[in-house]
């Protein structure tokens, strides 16, 4: 009984959510630069969510989250520029390649057992290595931007005089993420992807392949943001190799952890806040204040970490329980 | 050949500095197991206070680790009690996170204060170049890498005959049996953190003395010396002294016979490599 008058309340809620979210270029009206913000703290949202299947489920903590994004820009601006390939199967491709590079990475990765800060620190590194890589190889990057053939309005090239159009699809990328996490995380692979996440050992003493496990959550991860790669070349209209964002990679797990690891909609949360605050800043304080918001994001991020280890989701979700069933449960479930 | 020999010497003389970094990093790392990803804003951090020390005071830049060892000493010990005590029995990523918390903070810190140009100081008394036999070393270098190298060696002393640094050593053994031997394990931690921070403090005033500092480059020294730990493994110094120096060495080649900008590519991959092959280092102890 209780549990089917929450539902219906999150129904009701999410339905709520997604007409506010499909209505906001209407309201924000003619201001491009508006749009486009949104549109950034959309695609934060999206890495975010996207990093909580390996960063949040499976407790591993990567930072490598620009790597994947950039090579599914450079893949699909690639073949655009090139071939005049359409971004809509470039971005596919874009997954694809993404997601392949995490395999080739991550098979020898779990296979010697890289673990905890190991790990952490090898996607750290490999973002700097494709940095370089692609600073170096002339062909596809070198140190200037290449820019994306300029169409006023084609549908063909995802190319559009307005930001309205790269709102929508962040929007659906961001709905397919959320949906991807949240099935993952109640399916087998959801339960074992937390169980190592806890203790590996233990997880593979009791039978799970944590080695495949992980490798599926990888995969499922870099491929969404391969594919968000791809409309990222197409918002900006260019690819070059500084898409390689170290610093960048390390926030996208600040805002996963920060939103609350392993609850799918934690990341996208810490993302609207942190992510809104920032470009809120940045809009109104100009650029003269450029470490400002920085130095907000990190102390949030000790407080958070310090106080609230289980994320700020965990306070909403507490509260959100309350109301929907008018008493407090002791300890909310991740 | 001279090339060769010219960018050996130089990549020694910066793997001697190398090694001074990491062999914080190790002590931190070696004792309470936790994850320090603001090692290298902490070098950068040390760069930006000697800048300051000297070019407010007027000290000569070699000089200014003796104010900046005791202030470093002292941030350290602070983060510490603050901060990384309370994360001790947490999950890892939880410690990685405020470690990581800590390395944005001090990033956007610098970036606030000193703004995004890098600074370089004009003048110390040991800039100039010794001609030996045809190669020209920077004087600067050579007594960066001397100091650095002296500075190794009394804490290797320091952790092996004081008493302080036989707790140390004792409690990255086992902190449990150190502390039924009467070790303060809390303390320890706080002493080691805080040494394993200053020891940075010289390193970023000897590298003022030659290079420039900007609010980037705590990353890459961050990396570079997790890289040089993975090579050595935990618990031996001359085993991090050699992988300081081949990363020197391996940066300085690179740098004069492929291109300057794979100078961090060779270090990831010899880093990743090492990672898949020697987990536990080539000169681990444990």
């Amino acid at each position: 009984m209780n549990r089917k008058k929450n539902r219906n309340i999150e129904n009701f809620l999410l339905l709520f959510l997604l007409i506010m979210a499909l209505l906001v270029p209407l309201i924000l009206g003619a201001n491009q630069y508006n749009i486009l913000l949104v549109t950034t703290v959309l695609l934060y949202g999206v890495m975010a969510t996207s990093w909580n299947i390996i960063g949040g489920l499976a407790g591993q903590l990567d930072l490598a989250s620009f790597a994947y994004l950039g090579l599914g820009a450079f893949t699909s601006g690639t073949l655009f520029i090139r071939f005049n390939f359409t971004p809509w199967i470039g971005m596919i491709l874009g997954g694809l390649v993404a997601a392949g590079f995490a395999l080739l990475i991550g098979i020898p990765l779990f296979r010697f057992q890289i673990r905890e800060v190991w790990y952490a620190l090898t996607t750290c590194a490999l973002v700097e290595i494709l940095k370089v890589v692609f600073n170096m190889w002339e062909e596809v990057g070198g140190p200037v931007e290449r820019y994306l053939p300029y169409f006023r309005g084609s549908l063909y090239h995802m190319r559009f005089s307005s930001y309205v159009p790269y709102y929508y699809i962040m929007l659906g990328i961001l709905l397919i993420a959320l949906l991807v996490n949240s099935r993952i995380a109640r399916s087998k692979l959801g339960y074992y992807l937390k169980a190592l996440g806890e203790d590996e050992t233990a997880a593979e003493v009791l039978g799970v392949n944590t080695r495949a496990c992980k490798l599926r959550a990888l995969v499922y991860y870099s491929f969404l943001i391969g594919v968000t790669g791809a409309v990222y070349a197409n918002m900006y209209g260019y690819v070059h190799p500084s898409f390689f964002n170290g610093q960048e990679s390390i926030k996208i797990a600040i805002l996963g952890i920060v939103g609350g690891r392993g609850i799918t909609y934690g990341p996208l949360l810490a993302a609207l806040l942190l992510v809104g605050t920032q470009e809120f800043l940045r809009a109104s304080l100009g650029g003269e204040v450029s470490g400002l918001y920085l130095v907000i994001y990190s102390i949030i991020l000790i407080l958070v970490v310090l106080f609230r280890p289980s994320g700020i989701a965990t306070l909403f979700q507490s509260g959100y329980q309350k109301l929907a069933t008018g008493e407090v449960k002791k300890k909310s479930v991740i | 050949m001279e090339i060769i020999i010219q960018s050996l010497f130089n990549g020694i003389l910066m793997g001697c500095i190398y090694a001074l970094i990491a062999l914080g990093l190790s002590i931190i790392f070696g004792v309470m197991n936790v994850v320090n990803f603001a090692h290298g804003n902490f070098v950068m951090l040390s760069m930006y206070f000697s800048f300051w020390v000297s070019s407010l005071w007027g000290i000569d830049v070699v000089l200014t680790p003796l104010i900046t060892f005791p202030l470093l000493f002292i941030i350290g010990m602070l983060i510490y009690y603050g901060m990384i005590d309370r994360t001790l029995r947490e999950h890892y990523t939880i410690q990685i996170a405020v470690t990581v918390g800590l390395m944005t903070f001090l990033g956007a810190i610098t970036q606030l204060a000193w703004q995004a140009r890098p600074r370089a100081i004009s003048y110390s008394f040991i800039q100039g170049n010794i001609q030996f036999g045809g190669y020209t070393i920077a004087l600067s270098r050579l007594i960066s890498a001397i100091i650095s190298l002296i500075i190794i060696i009394s804490i290797s002393f320091f952790l092996s005959k004081t008493w302080p640094g036989r707790s140390i050593r004792a409690t990255s053994d086992d902190s449990d049996a150190a502390s039924l031997m009467g070790v303060d394990f809390r303390r320890t931690y706080a002493l080691a953190f805080g040494l394993g921070s200053s020891l940075t403090a010289i390193a970023g005033g000897l590298l003022m003395t030659f290079q420039q500092v900007d609010p980037t480059m705590g990353l890459r020294f961050g990396l570079l010396s997790w890289c040089i730990l993975a090579l050595a493994g935990l618990g031996s110094i001359p085993g991090l002294l050699i992988s300081g120096l081949i990363i020197g060495v391996g940066e300085s080649l690179t740098m004069s016979f492929w291109d300057p900008r794979a100078r961090s590519l060779v270090i990831y991959l010899i880093f990743i490599l090492v990672l898949w092959l020697r987990p536990r280092g080539i000169f681990g102890r444990k």
